[in-house]
């Protein structure tokens, strides 16, 4: 999959020729003109903000005429968008950008993206949902492919009105951020925890292993050489059964844990989750630094790339 | 059978309380029985905190909380240890009459205020345990129990305490959210199950009782920043009850105070509101005065003395060292005032004098702790009153909409972030 950046001319004719107001969900469509918009217009940073678009008609016209390089939107809803001013409430929003996973298989350096961190990055989105859904009991929840990754949108008035501190604690309990006093229950955060610590586990390799405070070289390589073991105890719950592993003691098991749920956190950027007066990419406009559209997933597992690659990309590879 | 208008005794912000608040007499007419009771019941215990089903003892009860209040805001600030102090008081009593009325066989009573703010259900415990459409494993249902036994340190108990441990009630979390926003609660310290926490009758009381706390502590905040607005002292009584209680905090929390602030309460900046940022950063030649005079000379010398414990009248009544003035708050006036533009005291050296003046030290540029009181000790303005004289500093970030007055900003901010560690 080809990611470059598009030329003024390719942003001009994606608006003119491809940018489709019915691509816009209707969480943002029905609250448009309450919501503040951002642009960055050539590509120096989204400065250009405090905008109001009464119409969905009126920000087509600004897009097809400045074509600009990133489009984004407000999370919150406010009386006057215009001067950020009387907040009314703030969708719930998890950003999964693939370049910044904390651990990619692909190697990919950190910053870069290749497919399989996208992939990567579907499935994290994919288990914040279900957690969102089932154990925090949410409704609403919509998937946006940013261009890079993902992010998570939660339109449930439940959770409209809380502030950052309790989105903060949101964030802790999705990505496994706390290490709980109880690991065996067979729901709520243990399982929730074990899962995410049995996933990072599982991606992490020798080299990497050995960042864990007195982690020996030795322990290390047993541990992956036995990888599958060390899972099936984690996701059971029987942490304590770690030990078995030739010179795991206490105190480096504690390290493991301590280092896996730090990892844990990084799988999303909690500073968005919450801003409550965040702007992101708007679904339906073009990421120019890839070349991508971001878009609304309605099916996650079934969603493919190629269908957020513009016009001007599948043309000019042809 | 106890009386609907009990629920009060529950419930101190319930409309039946707002009742006997509505139709309670002035300040200082109040009953000397309601003032006693407005300082003892922070120090109460046991079967104190019980209140008689008679409309005396619920009118009293009532009054005596708004009293409480009320005397604490006219005499600290949001998050001061005379706050926490009747904030622990409240949450002890609320869970120990709780669990006395549980104990007496009336749930269906505290159930009824708990579903007032928190959409509360009885767990389904039959073949299954269930809430809503999730069945909740019978092995975390116990686990559950033994969890909260060890919490509490108990390796056994008899059978009447044994049912306190075990799984009964579901509340959906999101009606948590004050004690989550106050860290009060965790949430991954729940059991969620489908959007609900399934909690045991115990927490019941400790949830119902934090939240009561919480409600209590913004409830004090806005009084206090209503008595900021209004400018005027309060009355004798208010003064006198607040200074009781004031004389009730723990020493050893005064120490840890004392300590925690670093030497006499340091400035810390990292916690000032936008407002005083931007004023700090200095402004132009139309906003030069109000900024410095009106906003950081308060702002800085009340969130730097933070005066707690007295009617705030007088500096010296709350510090006993001069240099706090000189060495520590006045520098960073006299550096804002510079980087004014242009700056402040080059056209109107005077106005150095003015400084003072507004900390209440009459004109002189060189006080001593003696002046202390020659002139009036201006307040922070609220941010109603900043917005429009000057409306350009004002640049609200997320928590300002919790406040109406940039140093309750300071007060709750600073609180929140000692707690934070």
């Amino acid at each position: 999959m080809m990611m470059r950046e598009a030329t003024l001319e390719e942003r001009k004719r994606f608006y003119l020729e491809e940018w489709n107001q019915h691509d816009i969900p209707d969480f943002i469509l029905h609250t448009l003109s309450l919501r503040e918009f951002g642009f960055d217009l050539d590509g120096s940073g989204p400065s250009n903000r405090y905008n109001q678009f009464l119409t969905v008609e009126q920000l087509g016209d600004f897009l097809r005429s400045r074509a600009p390089y990133s489009v984004y939107a407000s999370v919150a809803l406010y009386e006057r968008p215009s001067a950020r001013e009387g907040w009314l409430k703030s969708e719930l929003a998890l950003d999964i950008d693939a370049k910044d996973l904390p651990i990619k298989s692909c190697g990919c350096p950190p910053g870069s993206v290749c497919e399989r961190c996208i992939e990567e990055a579907r499935t994290v989105a994919q288990q914040f949902a279900e957690v969102l859904a089932g154990d925090l009991g949410l409704r609403n929840i919509s998937f946006v492919y940013s261009g890079r990754g993902f992010h998570v949108r939660v339109n449930d008035e439940s959770v409209m009105t809380l502030e950052g501190n309790e989105r903060a604690q949101i964030v802790d309990y999705v990505t496994g951020n706390v290490i709980p006093s109880d690991f065996t229950m067979a729901l709520g955060y243990s399982k929730v925890f074990r899962d995410r610590v049995a996933r990072t586990f599982s991606s992490l390799g020798e080299e990497k292993l050995l960042e864990v405070k007195g982690m020996r070289r030795s322990l290390a390589r047993k541990l992956m050489q036995e990888k599958a073991r060390a899972i099936e105890m984690i996701r059971k719950g029987r942490l304590d059964e770690l030990s078995s592993f030739e010179s795991l003691g206490p105190k480096t098991l504690r390290n493991l844990l301590e280092f896996l749920t730090r990892m844990n956190s990084e799988f999303t950027d909690g500073k968005v989750t919450i801003d409550t007066k965040r702007i992101l990419r708007l679904p339906s406009s073009l990421h120019s630094g890839v070349s991508m559209k971001c878009m609304v997933v309605r099916d996650l597992d079934r969603f493919r790339l190629e269908e957020a690659v513009p016009k001007f990309l599948r043309e000019g590879v042809r | 059978m106890i009386a609907p208008e009990y629920l009060a005794v529950l419930d101190p912000f319930s409309d039946e309380a707002k009742k006997i608040v509505e139709a309670s007499p002035q300040l200082e007419a109040m009953p000397s029985d309601v003032i006693e009771m407005a300082v003892k019941r922070v120090r109460w215990t046991a079967r104190e905190m019980l209140v008689e089903p008679n409309v005396e003892s619920i009118r009293a009860e009532v009054l005596s909380f708004y009293l409480m209040c009320q005397a604490v805001a006219a005499v600290s600030f949001p998050g001061s240890q005379e706050v926490r102090l009747i904030g622990s008081a409240t949450r002890d009593t609320l869970r120990y009459r709780m669990y006395d009325l549980f104990k007496r066989g009336q749930e269906e009573l505290c159930m009824r205020a708990v579903k007032r703010s928190i959409n509360l259900v009885n767990l389904e415990v039959e073949e299954g345990v269930r809430v809503g459409r999730s069945v909740i494993p019978r092995e975390d249902f116990y686990k559950l129990r033994d969890l909260k036994l060890a919490e509490d340190g108990l390796e056994t108990v008899d059978d009447r305490i044994l049912p306190q441990y075990l799984p009964k009630y579901a509340v959906r979390w999101t009606d948590l959210a004050p004690l989550l926003r106050h860290r009060r609660k965790e949430l991954t310290k729940l059991y969620l199950v489908g959007g609900w926490a399934v909690i045991t009758p115990r927490d019941l009381w400790d949830l119902y009782a934090d939240f009561v706390s919480v409600r209590m502590e913004e409830y004090v905040q806005s009084v206090y920043e209503r008595m900021l607005e209004l400018g005027a002292q309060p009355s004798g009584v208010l003064a006198r009850v607040g200074e009781r209680i004031s004389s009730l905090v723990p020493k050893e929390a005064v120490i840890r105070e004392g300590f925690t602030r670093g030497p006499a309460g340091r400035l810390r900046p990292e916690f000032f509101p936008p407002c005083i940022k931007l004023a700090l950063n200095g402004v132009g030649a139309g906003l030069r005065n109000y900024a410095v005079m009106m906003m950081l000379t308060p702002f800085l010398s009340y969130a730097r003395v933070a005066p707690s414990g007295k009617v705030a009248t007088r500096m010296a009544d709350f510090i006993n060292d001069i240099s706090i003035v000189r060495d520590e708050i006045a520098p960073f006036l006299f550096e804002a005032a510079e980087r004014c533009n242009p700056p402040l005291f080059k056209d109107q050296p005077q106005e150095k004098a003015g400084i003072f003046y507004h900390m209440g030290f009459g004109m002189t540029t060189e006080p001593t702790l003696a002046d202390s009181g020659r002139s009036k000790w201006y307040r922070t303005p609220n941010c109603s009153k900043i917005q429009m004289s000057a409306p350009s500093l004002c640049k609200p970030d997320e928590f300002c909409r919790k406040i109406k007055n940039p140093l309750t900003y300071y007060f709750r901010k600073r609180y929140e972030g000692t707690r934070a560690g």
